[in-house]
């Protein structure tokens, strides 16, 4: 093993035993109940899925394997990185969808406290040295471009937002199975 | 970055040089490419081609002109209307021309946007009031329309301030797009510059200019809320405050939900009032009606109100309803049975419990110990997860003591120790029980050898009694044999003197008579036959016949 291995190996060590010393040990428990309680609010903030809007629906088609879960810390970071984006796609404006604001909020600040909590609780450094999984990042951020373009050129309709509602339904629900195997 | 090959040189006998060392230099959605060029011919402009792969692909696919990089003067271009896909992988070469001679392609420069892709500097507002710095960052591609970092909210923005002096500290720290920073001096100049970063990606951005602002002075407001603390027992939560200030104030204590700082939008006008505490003299306020175990961040501060209608802001207190929870201790309820010591355990919480079970997978941690006079007495200890746990081994007539506490090892969280039970075993019953188990064998062994004991006694002198005393009666026409032989009939008679008979007939006639009437009075006696009396009569019989028997003789 050349000198780069040993180093690559030592910062790993090095990044787990930091990771070990926070206190992280209620964010698996803690991230259940949050995911079980947001699926819930999802539901609860608007009503069934409009008929009218089943012909515009379309396939974004989410990068699965970013959460098969070979490595713990990199499933963490792309869970992190999902919350981030469905955070932000709830924060733009939804008054044409007349979605119940307070399980909205309530919802909202559930992903926002689980954000804040595995920025606090995952090290980052760990990515650098994982180049194998940089593919599988990009795919998701390519998905939630997607997403992002369908809204803007739908300009936030009543469809166009409870399509993405149905998708980021969908994105929770696989990151609940997930979880529960970690 | 920078890959081999490229040398697509058909006429190779060119003079011409490649650009070296080339470089690709990205700021949001800006590319510029950089080169050196070594050779000194005027006249030479530069072209560029660029490819790139759609969705990871690593097939060939054609070369195109970099538009905004064809015949540049210059060694640098900008190229940023060409690239629109920022996460596919991109090839980018260029080579020097010079009226019809071109060089070869320079070596290829591999990159894929978004990962060398640098955050430009956020914009800033300040505003110095009442002693603090008000700021307001505007994010990087705040207007544009085409953007690299399309999630503006992942955007974590990092402060840089230092007073405006020789040798000042420089001091870093975490601001959301809108805050206030507070803990600095009145009346003093302070300079800042804040970067973007992208926590997620690891990127830091560049920073913003330096802005420099002075503090004004604090103005002091007497009846302001201070030491704001939080104090929360089985999830009913609880804000005190001290006030300084003896005339009369009235609070209004306000909550804000967590995620609002992270928005761009001022937030100042969405503070609520906490139900119940409005408008309140006690310096109090539960504000359990507001949280639930899984309602995320909030910020609380309190609204002091003056008889002048002039109101004061406390400072904010930020609360994460489990971390910030209290356990309370537990019920223990002790209950024996033979050799067993059960506990049962009452989650703390009350009405709450469930939640907090649930929430903080909550499991026991039982403490047992002899409570005797010898106070050396080892503690023991166990662990449960069920509210309900038995102790066995335990020694019989013993004082028990036990405590509980509740832990959450998720959250590292342990609540007091409940108060202590006492349970004393029951003493030894096997000694009773043996006394009894004795007695009952002995008497069955009396029983069972006295029983035929007594039987045999019985039929014993049942025996002898009819062997010597036999009950039954000769019948009375067998004569001659008299009383004594029948009444021994089993034993052997005994030679008896055999009486001369004379008979007479004159006494044969009175004995005749006699003899009737002996019969009639044999008879009579016979019909009243008993064992007791026969005897007497036959020897009375027969002696009353050897009487005139003897009489005649005489």
């Amino acid at each position: 093993m050349n000198a780069f291995g040993l180093i690559q190996i030592g910062l790993i060590l090095l990044c787990t035993t930091t990771t070990c010393s926070l206190q992280c040990n209620h964010l698996p428990l803690q991230q259940r109940k949050v995911i079980e309680n947001s699926l819930q609010l999802l539901d609860r903030m608007g009503k069934k899925f409009p008929q009218q809007c089943l012909r515009e629906k379309k396939s974004f088609r989410f990068p699965e394997q970013v959460l098969k879960p070979r490595q713990k810390e990199t499933v963490k970071m792309a869970i992190e990185e999902i919350f981030q984006h469905i955070f932000y796609i709830f924060s733009k404006n939804l008054t044409l969808a007349a979605w119940d604001g307070t399980a909205l909020e309530q919802f909202q600040n559930g992903l926002y406290q689980q954000i804040e909590q595995l920025e606090a609780c995952v090290i980052k450094k760990q990515t650098h040295y994982f180049r194998s999984k940089e593919v599988n990042r990009l795919k998701l951020k390519k998905y939630f471009q997607k997403i992002d373009c369908f809204l803007k050129d739908k300009q936030h309709n009543l469809c166009s937002l409870e399509i993405s509602r149905a998708e980021m339904r969908r994105c929770l629900q696989l990151i609940d199975k997930v979880i529960r195997k970690l | 970055m920078t890959v081999d090959t490229g040398l697509e040189c058909y006429n190779c006998q060119t003079n011409l040089k490649s650009p070296q060392d080339i470089q690709v230099y990205v700021v949001n959605t800006n590319f510029t490419l950089r080169w050196n060029y070594a050779g000194n011919d005027t006249n030479v402009t530069f072209s560029a081609e660029y490819r790139w792969f759609e969705d990871f692909e690593t097939g060939e696919t054609e070369w195109k002109e970099l538009p905004g990089c064809q015949n540049v003067t210059r060694t640098e271009c900008d190229f940023s209307s060409a690239i629109t896909k920022y996460y596919d992988k991109h090839h980018v070469r260029i080579r020097a021309e010079k009226r019809e001679e071109v060089s070869p392609w320079s070596s290829i420069v591999q990159m894929i946007p978004f990962d060398i892709a640098q955050i430009s500097p956020p914009g800033i507002e300040l505003q110095s009031i009442n002693g603090v710095i008000k700021i307001k960052v505007s994010p990087p591609e705040a207007n544009q329309v085409q953007k690299m970092w399309i999630n503006d909210l992942s955007f974590k923005y990092n402060l840089m301030i230092w007073e405006n002096s020789s040798n000042a500290e420089f001091r870093n720290r975490s601001i959301f797009p809108v805050d206030v920073i507070d803990d600095l001096a009145p009346d003093t100049t302070y300079c800042l510059k804040v970067q973007a970063t992208y926590p997620m990606d690891s990127k830091e951005g560049l920073f913003s200019p330096i802005h420099c602002v002075k503090t004004t002075r604090k103005v002091n407001v007497l009846f302001c809320a201070t030491n704001v603390s939080i104090r929360a027992l089985n999830m009913k939560f609880h804000l005190h405050w001290n006030n300084k200030y003896k005339q009369h104030v009235s609070y209004n204590v306000q909550y804000l939900i967590g995620y609002l700082k992270k928005l761009y939008d001022d937030h100042s006008m969405k503070w609520l009032n906490v139900p119940g505490c409005e408008n309140i003299t006690d310096t109090q306020c539960n504000f359990s009606s507001i949280i639930t175990a899984t309602s995320g961040f909030f910020y609380l501060r309190v609204q002091a109100m003056s008889e002048y209608n002039k109101s004061c802001l406390s400072n904010e207190v930020k609360v994460d309803p489990l971390v910030t929870n209290e356990i309370g201790p537990p019920d223990v309820k002790l209950d024996i049975s033979d050799v067993l010591l059960h506990i049962q355990i009452s989650p703390p919480g009350g009405s709450e419990n469930e939640i907090m079970r649930d929430h903080y997978d909550l499991s026991y941690w039982i403490l047992y110990w002899k409570n005797s006079s010898n106070n050396e007495e080892e503690i023991k200890m166990k662990e449960i997860k069920q509210t309900i746990g038995t102790i066995s081994d335990l020694a019989p007539s013993t004082l028990y003591c036990v405590k509980v506490q509740a832990l959450s090892k998720a959250y590292n969280k342990s609540s007091p120790f409940s108060k202590e039970a006492c349970i004393k075993t029951p003493g030894d019953k096997t000694f009773p029980l043996i006394i009894l188990a004795t007695f009952v064998t002995a008497l069955f062994a009396v029983l069972l050898v006295a029983t035929p004991l007594v039987f045999a006694l019985y039929q014993a002198y049942n025996k002898i009694k009819y062997v010597f005393f036999p009950s039954c009666q000769p019948p009375l026409n067998i004569e001659g044999f008299g009383g004594q032989l029948f009444n021994s009939p089993f034993l052997s008679t005994t030679e008896e003197p055999i009486e001369n008979c004379f008979i007479i007939e004159a006494i044969i006639t009175e004995e005749a008579n006699q003899i009737d009437f002996k019969d009639y009075k044999h008879s009579k006696q016979s019909s009243r036959d008993s064992g007791n009396y026969s005897n007497d009569d036959d020897t009375s019989g027969s002696k009353a016949s050897e009487e005139t028997l003897e009489k005649e003789i005489v």
